[in-house]
């Protein structure tokens, strides 16, 4: 278990990252998402140990690790630009950790192959310089690399934002098998929330140095605690002036405490002018009129202006032709979808 | 062979003009006047002769001056890298107190060289040399002409030779992926071998061009060999300017120094397999810059702050004396004692008797400019050349131009003026001897060789997508050139040029056989007043002469290249 | 930044340029020089047209050329000195012999003069003046003619050597161990001094029979004489080693031994050997191939006449080989002549034999 206690980390004047307090538990893929410039990156280098924070501790299973040397501390990392030496071999790199703890030559080759193959490199790739791979290898040998060492905790630094879009969700994908099998502790940092939902246990959003909201990828998503993490994740429609025309029309609504509203785009439903609809009791309708259309295949995402505001919905089925033609739609709207902030 | 007819009529005609161009120029100034020598050497007597050759064959000087010569080169390979990779480490790698202080005197061999700094190590370590009376106090029996043979040469040598090092290896330390340190700290890897493990292999192939560099240097050693090392290390490039001097024992010199020749042709081949071998492409696209590492461990942070500062007052001594020693009378200089009536501006006031003194500076300053331009741009081209179009032609224009890398300055001086002084046909027949080009040419083809190498591996090392990047945008080759990948590589350029230049101003083995009578060259001027038949206070004016010439290599070195905002600015850029 | 780099680049080039013209223009007739050159460069780099007349010399050090422009000047020549050492002007004559820049050449001593003759680079010109000029000094086919004597004395330092320990002649400096690590057995034999002392030593092991034209003995001593001796290194001056004791027996040169006495506030004490002492003459000679071979002459004529040479040997102190000059010559120089008796060297041997020997002695005595 990791435990962070009033992590704050300052440069000069500038304060990082200020008074963090979290817990990452034994096993979990746990995330850092926000924006560049957040402090993610600073918090994840504090763990590793490449900086160490101005006040506060960082425990390990009980232990307090603020003040050790990277080197002295179970934790590896996958670096942003791989940090792969230029001058050695694929398997030079990743026996680099072994040979300088130094095992035996044997089992350091043993290891190195069985690692090898489980991050997909063959027999032969071993032997080439680094430079001859590709971007999705050159990021395989950087996690073998590290996981080689067999470290209780994994860290990574955004290590698919080099790689095209394909690579990415396929890399994605390995790197979360690769996770559950080896059942490592990990550490992910990413501004991609795709990638945030789609691979962690539980994620923490940074904005401006601090944590906006810890939780699991739906309690993120569905439950997003601010605005930040409202906008952040995911599309929305912004529906505080459609609310603050029609006040009686949201009675479910929190009207005083609460100004801005907001709803994710997959909750609006559409039919077609025509159709009749029942609605429960917590659901709103609006008519609207279709200005514009995506199609994506597998849905299709229209552009809706209701009553001078744009809106947006997906639909996984594609309205009749001259449904659209038509223009005329209904939405209609659930209020407990409806996210309220300040 | 698809891809080579493809490529045909893709050529444009403006690079096939350069590259006759080239052609020409490499045939008519470095094979034909060379060529012209060693045929005479060989053939003079109408046959071809083998005599020379004997005759240096019964000489014990001659071979213990080439066996030296080969000893001093593979020492300063291993010293003069030892301590370069050491000087650069101090100033960028390692965390060192007043490391800033420390630079300027690591740099300092960039401002003076050769004569003047032989001149420097003598006033220190000499027999009336602070050093040496140092010693003597410690031991009365110490001899005080220690400081000769070998061991001095080699001393001095190691420290005169890091100016490369101290220029290319700082630059290709400040371009290491620092997540790259960080990875190997993070995987477990001690100070020790991250830096034996991870930098330094980073650096190798600076290191395999620095290393030929210096081997080089030491095997054509002349002045240091001359004033340290007496009888007992004598070195084959003076014995070649003796028998060059000497008309009727020319084909000796050139004999000496094709043998230099073959040694470099051995080592280079063998230099350039091993060079592509250690050769490597950096992978990191989002570099972070380097972060200085403070050393761990105590007791070795403290000897390595010892050693940082010894090297600095191994460097600094020279300058000072030098300084200090230019404003002293002539007994003071010879006798090393200065009381505070040495002090004179007299020297200074002798040096500048005449508004015609300041001549030989701006004709200098000319040539050195228009010189080390016209050879980088050569350079350049020749380089840009190689890299686009890898094939024999190419990679012959690559071994032509390290020509002068295998004759001595002087051999070549006297095959310029001696080829030129009639109509040449590969020249249509211009006669350049006693004119003004001909000093200029001879400038040109001496810096080839290194202004090549270091153009090259300038050009190897910009990233083709860049390169690419641009063209794709619509850029012409020429445009992209001028636009993209001359910006990248300016500060290498720069740094050549100013080296180049800094080398051009005092020069005299060269310029001695080859300036245009009516305008003197400094070194001419230097020589004049300090050589031998002149009775004046040679010394002293020596002295005078080196505190101006470091004076305005300074000035050079930081408006075109050293300008310290220039250097910051870049590493953060 | 770039843009930066190279606009300073251009800054640094203008402003050399600038200053480079400036200078050049500060004196008429450097800019007149300056034009004829880049003529010349479009012709064929030979002529000098009818401008500057150009005279190499390895004697113009210590204000010795700005003098003879100058009084050059006065009488009507307008003059370039071309200075360097006596090998390199000797050199560079020989690679310009096809094209040749220099109208006159003055200065070397006669093993020079005999190197260029023999390379065809002189025209014979008898001066006004030649037979004003001591005898035996003339080159018998008029290609050169006398100027200034230089008397090579062997010398020692009174403040370390006693009168009686000292050497009579080079031949007891190589045979006699008491004087080994305290003489000066100078090895840069590109200078004319080193040379001069060689020939003085081996032109008296003369043998038909010997190699080289030198009995064994010969090579025997002059092999001694280096091993004994102390050598000069690069950029160090004999005279400072004279002085400061380090090599307190040395061969002084007449002509500026009044200047370094004065510099290094040490007085020799002469070595008169019985054999004699050698003697070089500094000569004049109009080169092959000059466009205004009328000048030239008409400038040597001026320049070795009695009243120049005069007016020099009372400047700069040296020993006019022009008798008539002799009223100028100072009470030093005389007395230095008055007691130094000239060796007798066959240096048609000599010139003959001087590079080979060199070879020798850089090969396998060295």
């Amino acid at each position: 278990m990791i435990t962070f206690e009033n992590i704050t980390i300052k440069y000069d004047d500038f304060t990082a990252v200020e008074n963090l307090n979290f817990e990452v538990k034994d096993g979990e893929f746990f995330t850092f998402l926000g924006p560049s410039g957040c402090g993610k990156t600073t918090t994840l280098r504090a763990l590793v140990g490449l900086n160490y924070p101005t006040s506060g501790r960082i425990l390990v299973n009980g232990k307090d690790i603020t003040k050790l040397p990277t080197e002295k501390r179970d934790i590896k990392m996958v670096f942003q630009s791989y940090a792969l030496f230029p001058t050695m071999t694929v398997f030079e790199n990743i026996a680099f950790g072994p040979k300088v703890k130094k095992w035996k030559k044997q089992s350091i080759e043993g290891k190195v192959h069985e690692i090898a193959s489980k991050v997909d490199l063959d027999v032969n790739q071993l032997q080439k310089k680094v430079s001859e791979l590709s971007g999705g290898q050159q990021q395989r040998v950087a996690i073998a690399r590290a996981l080689v060492n067999e470290p209780s905790i994994l860290v990574l630094d955004e290590p698919l934002s080099n790689l095209d879009a394909k690579l990415r969700v396929q890399l994605r994908n390995e790197l979360k098998h690769l996770q559950k099998n080896v059942g490592i502790t990990t550490i992910y940092v990413t501004h991609d929330q795709e990638e945030a939902l789609t691979l962690s246990d539980r994620i923490a959003v940074f904005n401006k140095g601090k944590i906006e909201q810890i939780g699991t990828p739906d309690e993120i998503y569905e439950q997003s605690l601010s605005e930040f993490v409202c906008n952040f994740i995911g599309d929305n429609n912004q529906l505080t002036s459609l609310v603050s025309k029609y006040p009686d029309r949201f009675s479910l609504l929190n009207q005083t405490d609460f100004s801005k509203f907001y709803s994710r785009i997959e909750r609006l439903k559409i039919i077609p002018e025509s159709d009749s609809f029942d609605m429960a009791s917590d659901e709103v309708m609006f008519e609207g009129e279709i200005i514009d259309f995506e199609y994506y295949g597998l849905y299709t995402k229209y552009s809706i202006m209701v009553e001078g505001t744009t809106l947006h919905a997906v639909s996984k089925e594609k309205l009749q032709k001259d449904m659209i033609e038509n223009k005329k739609v209904k939405i209609i709207l659930s209020q407990n979808d409806i996210l309220q902030y300040k | 062979m698809n891809t080579l007819k493809s490529n045909w009529y893709r050529i444009n005609p403006i690079t096939v003009i350069l590259s006759f161009f080239i052609v020409w120029f490499v045939f008519a100034f470095l094979i034909y006047p060379n060529v012209n020598t060693i045929y005479e050497t060989f053939f003079g007597t109408g046959t071809f002769s083998l005599e020379p050759v004997e005759k240096l064959l019964r000489s014990d000087r001659a071979i213990g001056s080439i066996l030296n010569s080969i000893l001093l080169a593979f020492i300063l390979v291993v010293t003069v890298n030892l301590v370069g990779v050491s000087l650069v480490l101090f100033t960028n790698y390692f965390d060192i107190k007043g490391a800033n202080v420390l630079k300027i005197s690591y740099f300092s061999t960039l401002v003076y060289g050769g004569v003047a700094l032989n001149l420097g190590y003598k006033l220190v370590y000499g027999e009336n040399g602070p050093i040496t009376q140092f010693l003597l106090q410690l031991n009365p029996h110490w001899n005080d002409s220690w400081f000769s043979g070998l061991f001095a040469v080699a001393f001095v040598m190691t420290f005169a030779c890091t100016s490369n090092h101290m220029l290319f290896l700082s630059s290709a330390m400040r371009s290491i992926d620092y997540q790259t340190i960080e990875a190997a700290k993070n995987l477990g890897a001690s100070q020790f071998t991250i830096l034996t493990k991870v930098v330094l292999p980073t650096l190798k192939p600076t290191l395999f061009a620095l290393t030929i560099l210096t081997f080089l240097t030491g095997l054509s050693a002349t002045s240091a060999p001359l004033v340290f090392g007496g009888r007992e290390f004598e070195t084959i490039t003076p014995m070649i300017l003796t028998f060059a001097n000497s008309s009727s024992s020319k084909d000796l010199a050139t004999v000496l120094a094709l043998v230099l020749g073959i040694v470099t042709i051995i080592v280079l081949t063998f230099m350039i397999r091993s060079e592509e071998k250690g050769n490597y492409i950096s992978i990191s696209k989002t570099k972070t810059s380097i972060v200085k590492q403070k050393i761990n461990n105590k007791g070795l942070n403290v000897l390595v702050h010892i050693i940082a500062y010894v090297l600095f007052v191994i460097y600094s001594m020279p300058v000072l004396a030098i300084i200090i020693y230019s404003f002293t009378d002539s007994l003071a200089i010879s006798s090393g004692m200065i009381s505070l009536d040495s002090f004179t501006i007299d020297n200074y006031l002798l040096t500048f008797s005449s508004i015609e003194a300041i001549r030989p500076y701006l004709i200098s300053l000319v040539y050195g400019f228009l010189g080390s331009f016209i050879v980088v741009a050569f350079c350049l081209l020749c380089a840009y050349l190689m890299k686009i179009h890898n094939n024999l032609l190419t990679r012959t224009l690559d071994y032509s131009l390290m020509i002068p890398w295998f004759l001595p300055s002087t051999l070549i001086a006297v095959g310029l003026s001696v080829t030129f002084n009639t109509g040449q046909w590969v020249v249509f027949n211009q006669v350049f001897t006693g004119t003004l080009w001909l000093l200029l040419f001879g400038y040109i083809i001496v810096h080839i060789p290194f202004t090549l190498r270091i153009s090259k591996s300038a050009f190897f090392g910009v990233n083709q997508e860049v390169e690419d990047a641009a063209k794709n945008l619509g850029a012409n080759a020429f445009y992209t050139f001028i636009k993209v990948i001359l910006p990248i590589i300016m500060p290498t350029i720069l740094g050549i040029f100013s080296l180049n230049f800094i080398g051009i101003l005092p020069d005299y083995d060269l310029t001695v056989f080859l300036y245009h009578p009516l305008f003197e060259p400094l070194g001419i001027t230097i020589m004049n007043a300090t050589g031998n038949s002149a009775s004046a206070d040679t010394k002293a004016l020596n002295l005078v002469y080196t505190v101006i010439l470091m004076i305005l290599n300074t000035l050079i070195l930081t408006t075109v290249y050293g300008n310290w905002r220039f250097i910051r600015k870049r590493k953060r850029g | 930044m770039e843009t930066r780099g190279w606009k300073q680049l251009f800054l640094l080039f203008g402003l050399a340029a600038v200053l480079f013209l400036a200078a050049c223009g500060s004196s008429g007739e450097a800019e007149e020089t300056e034009g004829t050159a880049s003529e010349s460069e479009e012709t064929s780099g030979a002529g000098n047209s009818d401008d500057a007349l150009i005279v190499y010399t390895n004697s113009n050090s210590d204000g010795r050329g700005e003098w003879i422009v100058e009084e050059a000047e006065k009488a009507g020549f307008n003059i370039e000195i071309v200075g360097a050492g006596g090998g390199d002007v000797t050199n560079r004559l020989i690679s310009e012999k096809a094209n040749p820049v220099a109208d006159v050449v003055f200065g070397l001593n006669h093993m020079f003069f005999e190197q260029l003759q023999a390379e065809d680079i002189l025209i014979p010109y008898a001066p006004a003046w030649a037979d004003e000029v001591e005898e035996g000094i003339n080159d018998a086919d008029s290609y050169y003619h006398g100027l200034v004597k230089q008397a090579l004395i062997l010398s020692y330092n009174p403040e370390f050597v006693k009168e009686a320990d000292a050497p009579e002649s080079y031949l007891e400096l190589a045979n006699d161990e008491a004087f080994k690590g305290i003489y000066q057995a100078r090895d840069d034999l590109g200078s004319a001094t080193a040379k001069v002392i060689v020939a003085s030593i081996l032109a008296q092991f003369a043998d038909p029979e010997g190699e080289l034209g030198i009995s064994d003995e010969g090579w025997e001593t002059i092999e001694r004489y280096y091993a004994n001796g102390v050598q000069i290194p690069e950029g160090e001056d004999y005279f400072t080693m004279f002085a400061s004791g380090d090599a307190p027996i040395g061969t002084m040169i007449s002509g500026e031994l009044a200047a370094k006495m004065e510099q290094y506030d040490t007085e020799p004490a002469f070595i008169h050997p019985e054999v004699g002492t050698p003697q070089v003459v500094e000569s004049i000679a109009i080169v092959n191939g000059t466009e205004q071979e009328e000048k030239a002459q008409e400038f040597v004529d001026w320049f070795g006449s009695s009243d120049v040479q005069g007016a020099f040997a009372a400047e700069f102190n040296a020993m006019p080989a022009n008798k008539e000059a002799e009223g100028q010559i100072t009470d030093f120089q005389s007395e230095i002549f008055a007691d130094v008796k000239p060796q007798e060297i066959d240096w048609e041997f000599v010139t003959e034999n001087i590079d080979a020997w060199v070879e020798k002695l850089e090969l396998e005595i060295f």
